[in-house]
C-alpha cells in the first residue's frame, strides 16, 4: 500500500472525519468568533474603568460620539450612493450585450486592486485641497470638507462590492417573469420596478452589508486622506480615533469602549437593515402607467446608462488611479528607502500567505459542513456566525482580538507577528467560507452521492468530483483573502501598531511627509495586486469556458 | 449478487415519516419496481439501501450481512439518479473508469474494462465525448456502464427514464431491464409510472406513506390489488360503496339508493359496509341491454386504440370506461348508457377506516 492510499484510508475513517470536523469547528469558534467579540466582555469585567476614564471625561466622550457619528453617517451615505448608481450598472452588466462589455466588467473590479492606503492618497490629490507640504498641483482642488472627501474615498472601494452583489442576484433572476409582465401590458419600467426589483432583496442585503461594513472598517486610506487634506485636524472617523488612542499609553478603556460601540451598533444596524429589507415591500405597489411608459423609452434609459458609466469613469476609476500622476509629476526630496519597504512587503506577504493557507485548510471543510448541513441546527448556527467578523469593523476586531490573546500588551516582534496573523485570519476566514459555501450550495449533492455509491471514499468523492466543480470559487476566496490581508491597515494597527506591514509602512511615510516614497510604495502594491487579479480572472474565465 | 432485506425501517425527517416500518425483500437477481405516488418514500428507500441515508430504526441486510454500519462506498450498490449525475468535467471514458480509478486497477485492467463496457452499451465511437454532448439515451447508457465498471452488484435506479422523451422512454424500458437481468444484478427501480412498473418488473412493491402495502408480480398487483388505493393507483378503477346483501357464486352489494352490483366472492360477511372496485377497462357500457345502473356520457376522448369515456352516474358519482375505438361516433355526450361488469372482474374491500376519499388520495 502506498503512503497515499494509507493516508486516504486514514482520513476516511469515521473517527478521523468526526475528529477533524470537531477540530475545524472548535478552531472557528476559538480563533475566529470569540476573539472577534471578546471585547464585549470588557463591559462586565472592567465597567469601573470605562466609567472613570471614558464616561466621566466629557472631552473624550465628545470626540468619541463625533467620530462614531461620522463613521455611521459616511457609511450610510456611501451605501445609498452605491446602490443608486450601482443598480443601473449591474443592469448593464447582466442584461445588455455590447462590444467592450468584458472590458467594463474588468473595470468594475479595478479599484479592488488598489490598497486602501493608496486609494486614500489618490483620492485626496484628485479631489482635495492638500496640505502645503504635498508637492503636487495637478488635482481638482475642489473638496476641502473632510466629510465629503471621505465619502468620495469610500465610494471607490465599496462601489465594486455593491455592483458585484447586485449583478450576482440579477443574473439568477429568471427574466420570464418580467417578460410575462410586459406581455400583460406593463411598460418596461413598471415591469422592472414591480416584478424584478422585489426579487432583488437578497442581493441588496448582501450589498448593503458589504458596503456598510467596509466603510465602517476602513482605516488606512481614511487616515492617509485626513493626514494630507488641508484643514482636517480634529476630524476623525471611529477607526482613525482608535488609531489615535492606540498611540497614547494607558488608553485601554477608551479603545475598548469605542470598539464595543462599533460592534454593537454595527450588528444591531445591519440586522435591522436585513429585517427591514426583507419584510418591507421595497418598491411602491402603485403604478403610474403614462409617466412610466414615457420613462421606459427613448431619452430616459439612455441618460441612465450614460450617467452610470460616467460615474464609474469619473467618480470611481480616475480618482482611484490618479496616484500615478503624482509619481510622474513630482520628484523625490529624499531617496526612497527600498530595503525597509521590501522588508515590509515581505512581512505582508508572509502574513497573507499564512492566512491564505489556513483559510484554505480550515475554511473549505467548514464551508462544506455548512453547505451540506442545511436544515440541521449546528450548521445553520455556524452559517450565521460566519457573518459576524464580516460585519464587525476590522479596527474593533483588532482591539478585541488583542485583548483576548495579548492582555498583557507584550510587544516583541514575534508576538506582533502572531497577533497580526491571527487578526488577519479572523477577517479573511469568512470571505473564504462565504465564497465556498455559495459554490457548494449551487452544485447538486447527487454527484458526490453517486461517486460514493460507485466506491469513492468521502475524500475521494471531494477530490475527484466536487473539487473540480468548485475550484474556481475556492481560488477566488483565496485570492480575495490574500489581497484583503495585503491591503489591511485597521486591524493591524489595532492589534500591533509596531508590526511592519506594507500598508503601515505607507501610513508612516505619509506621517513623515515623505509623499513621493509613499506613492511609489503604493504603486508597487497596486502592481502586485493587479497581477493577482489578472491571474484570478484568467483562471475563472477558463473554468467558465470549460464548463 | 446479494438478496436485499429491509426489516422494520423507520426514518423521519422532522414530522415527515419517510419510512414507517418499511419491510422489503428483494431476491438475488430480481428486478423489483418500487411504485408509489410522489412523497411516498421511494427515494428514501433507495437511499437507505445505498447507505446515503441512515435509518432511525430497523435493519438492512445484503444476503446475511448486516449493512447498517457499512459506508456507501463499500456496498457495491450503485445509485443512478434521474439526471444520471455523469460528472460533467470528465469524458465518457473517464466517467466509466471512475470506479476502477478509485480502486487503482492496473492500466491493462482498466483498458480491458473500458472496452468491454463501451462495447456493451454501444458507445465505442464516443469515448472522448463530454456528457453534455451526448443524447439522453447515450447519457443513460454511459451512467449504466459507469455503474457496472465499478463492480456494482446492486443497481438502484431512481426514476431512470423520467428525463427522456416519450418514445425513447418506451424503447429503453426493455433495454434497461434486459441488461440488468443478463448480468444477474439485484435491481430496485423506483418509479411513479404504473405502466413502466407493469412492463418492467419481476415484482412490484407498492409504497405509500413510508410503508409497503403490496408486493407481487405485475399481474397479481393489477388483478388482485390489496386495497382500493392499489386498485386505483395501478390501473385506474371505478368504485361502488354499499352493503353486502348476498353471498353465493358472486357477492351482491347494494348501496343506499337501491342500486346493486355483483363482485367476486371475498372475505366479508352479509351486512358489511364494503367498497367494490373494478378497473375502467373492465367497465362495460352500452345503450341497450342490461346494466347495474345508468349513467350519462359527459365526454368521449379519443386515445388511438381506445376511447376513454367519462360518465356521470346520479347518486354514485363519476365513472370512466375504456371501449374500442370503432365505437367512435356511436356514443355522444348526453347519451344515457347502461353500466355493468362481469362479477369476477370486480373486487370487494372492507370500507377503509378513514373513508374512501382519504384512501384514494394521491399525496
Amino acid at each position: 500500500m502506498s503512503w497515499l492510499e494509507k493516508a486516504t484510508e486514514l482520513v476516511s475513517r469515521k473517527g478521523f472525519r468526526k475528529g477533524w470536523l470537531g477540530f475545524v469547528i472548535v478552531f472557528f469558534l476559538l480563533f475566529i468568533i470569540i476573539p472577534t467579540v471578546f471585547v464585549l466582555s470588557y463591559v462586565f469585567t472592567n465597567w469601573s474603568d470605562i466609567q472613570n476614564n471614558v464616561l466621566n471625561d466629557p472631552q473624550a466622550m465628545n470626540a468619541i460620539w463625533a467620530a462614531i457619528g461620522n463613521s455611521f453617517e459616511i457609511a450610510a451615505i456611501v451605501t445609498v450612493i452605491d446602490f443608486v448608481i450601482g443598480l443601473p450598472m449591474a443592469w448593464i452588466l447582466v442584461r445588455k450585450k455590447f462590444r467592450g462589455k468584458q472590458l467594463l466588467d474588468t473595470f468594475i473590479d479595478m479599484p479592488l486592486v488598489v490598497p486602501t492606503a493608496a486609494l486614500g492618497f489618490s483620492a485626496v490629490i484628485f479631489w482635495g485641497v492638500t496640505v502645503p507640504t504635498v508637492p503636487y498641483h495637478w488635482g481638482l482642488e475642489l473638496v476641502s470638507s473632510p466629510f465629503i472627501l471621505i465619502v468620495l474615498l469610500h465610494i471607490l472601494f465599496s462601489y465594486p462590492y455593491m455592483v458585484r452583489s447586485l449583478s450576482a442576484i440579477l443574473g439568477e433572476i429568471d427574466q420570464t417573469y418580467e417578460t410575462a409582465g410586459r406581455t400583460l401590458g406593463a411598460s418596461k419600467l413598471t415591469a422592472v420596478r414591480t416584478i424584478t426589483l422585489p426579487l432583488f432583496r437578497a442581493g441588496l442585503v448582501t450589498g448593503i452589508i458589504l458596503c456598510f461594513a467596509r466603510s465602517l472598517s476602513e482605516t488606512g486610506g481614511t487616515f492617509v486622506a485626513l493626514a494630507t487634506l488641508s484643514g482636517s485636524t480634529g476630524f476623525n472617523t471611529a477607526p482613525t480615533l482608535i488609531q489615535y488612542y492606540k498611540s497614547i499609553p494607558g488608553s485601554q478603556p477608551v479603545l475598548a469602549f469605542i470598539s464595543i460601540l462599533l460592534i454593537v451598533l454595527a450588528l444591531v444596524l445591519l440586522v435591522a437593515v436585513a429585517v427591514i429589507v426583507k419584510k418591507m415591500h421595497l418598491p411602491i405597489r402603485k403604478i403610474w402607467p403614462r409617466p412610466e411608459k414615457v420613462l421606459s423609452r427613448g431619452f430616459a434609459p439612455k441618460l441612465k446608462d450614460v450617467t452610470s458609466i460616467a460615474f464609474l469613469i469619473f467618480i470611481v476609476l480616475i480618482p482611484s488611479f490618479w496616484i500615478f500622476t503624482f509619481v510622474v509629476t513630482s520628484s523625490s526630496s529624499q531617496a526612497m528607502d527600498w530595503s525597509t519597504f521590501l522588508t515590509s512587503l515581505a512581512y505582508s506577504f508572509a502574513v497573507a500567505g499564512i492566512i491564505t493557507v489556513v483559510d484554505l485548510a480550515l475554511g473549505v471543510p467548514l464551508a462544506l459542513y455548512i453547505a451540506r448541513g442545511r436544515g440541521k441546527r449546528l450548521p445553520e448556527i455556524l452559517d450565521v456566525l460566519v457573518n459576524v467578523p464580516l460585519i464587525v469593523p476590522t479596527v474593533a476586531l483588532g482591539i478585541s482580538l488583542g485583548m483576548f490573546w495579548n492582555p498583557g500588551g507584550e510587544t516583541t516582534a514575534a508576538i506582533s507577528f502572531v497577533l497580526v496573523v491571527l487578526a488577519h485570519l479572523a477577517f479573511t476566514f469568512p470571505l473564504m467560507v462565504r465564497n465556498v459555501t455559495g459554490a457548494v450550495e449551487e452544485t447538486d449533492p447527487v454527484y458526490e452521492e453517486t461517486a460514493r455509491t460507485l466506491g469513492a471514499k468521502p475524500i475521494q468523492a471531494f477530490r475527484r468530483v466536487l473539487y473540480p466543480m468548485i475550484s474556481s470559487s475556492i481560488l477566488a476566496g483565496a485570492i480575495m483573502a490574500f489581497t484583503r490581508s495585503l491591503g489591511e491597515t485597521g486591524a493591524t494597527i489595532a492589534v500591533a501598531p509596531d508590526a511592519n506591514t506594507a500598508p503601515i509602512y505607507i501610513v508612516n511615510l505619509i506621517k513623515a511627509s515623505d509623499f513621493y516614497s509613499a506613492a511609489v510604495a503604493c504603486i508597487v502594491l497596486i502592481v502586485i495586486s493587479f497581477a493577482f487579479m489578472l491571474a484570478l480572472r484568467r483562471i475563472t474565465r477558463k473554468r467558465r469556458e470549460a464548463n | 449478487m446479494p438478496r436485499i432485506r429491509l426489516e422494520g425501517i423507520v426514518k423521519n425527517f422532522g414530522d415527515i415519516k419517510a419510512a414507517n416500518d418499511l419491510n422489503l425483500d428483494i431476491q438475488d437477481g430480481e428486478y423489483l419496481c418500487l411504485l408509489g405516488p410522489t412523497g411516498a418514500g421511494k427515494t428514501t428507500a433507495l437511499r437507505l439501501i445505498s447507505g446515503l441515508t441512515k435509518p432511525d430504526k430497523g435493519r438492512i441486510f445484503f444476503g446475511d450481512k448486516p449493512m447498517n454500519e457499512v459506508e456507501p462506498e463499500d456496498r457495491k450498490a450503485v445509485m443512478l439518479s434521474q439526471t444520471y449525475a455523469l460528472f460533467p468535467q470528465l469524458t465518457v471514458a473517464e466517467n466509466i473508469l471512475f470506479g476502477p480509478d478509485i480502486k487503482d486497477l492496473s492500466e491493462h485492467d482498466k483498458e480491458k474494462t473500458l472496452n468491454e463496457m463501451l462495447e456493451m452499451v454501444r458507445l465505442r465511437k464516443r469515448p472522448d465525448a463530454y456528457p453534455r454532448e451526448l443524447s439522453g439515451g447515450m447519457q443513460q447508457r454511459t451512467a449504466l456502464a459507469r455503474a457496472l465498471a465499478s463492480g456494482a452488484e446492486v443497481l438502484l435506479l431512481d426514476e431512470p427514464l423520467r428525463a427522456l422523451d416519450a418514445r425513447l422512454r418506451i424503447s429503453l424500458r426493455h433495454e434497461l431491464r434486459d441488461l440488468a437481468k443478463s448480468l444477474g444484478l439485484t435491481t430496485l427501480h423506483v418509479t411513479h409510472d404504473q405502466e413502466e412498473a407493469l412492463v418492467m418488473a419481476d415484482r412490484i412493491a407498492v409504497i405509500r406513506q413510508g410503508s409497503i402495502i403490496q408486493v407481487g408480480t405485475p399481474a397479481e398487483v393489477f388483478d388482485n390489488p390489496a386495497s382500493p388505493f392499489v386498485a386505483n393507483f395501478v390501473g385506474q378503477s371505478n368504485f361502488f360503496v354499499g352493503d353486502v346483501i348476498q353471498k353465493r357464486e358472486a357477492t351482491e352489494v347494494q348501496d343506499d339508493s337501491g342500486h346493486s352490483v355483483l363482485a367476486r366472492p371475498g372475505g366479508c360477511k352479509i351486512g358489511d359496509r364494503v367498497v367494490v372496485a373494478v378497473k375502467v377497462g373492465n367497465t362495460e357500457i352500452s345503450k341497450e341491454g342490461e346494466g347495474f345502473f345508468e349513467g350519462t356520457v359527459e365526454r368521449v376522448l379519443f386515445e388511438g386504440r381506445n376511447l376513454h369515456v367519462d360518465l356521470n352516474v346520479p347518486n354514485i358519482g363519476r365513472y370512466s370506461s375504456k371501449i374500442p375505438s370503432w365505437r367512435l361516433g356511436k356514443l355522444m355526450p348526453g347519451d344515457v348508457v347502461k353500466i355493468k361488469w362481469s362479477a369476477d372482474k370486480a373486487r370487494v374491500f372492507p370500507m377503509p377506516e378513514k373513508g374512501l376519499v382519504e384512501e384514494l388520495k394521491v399525496e
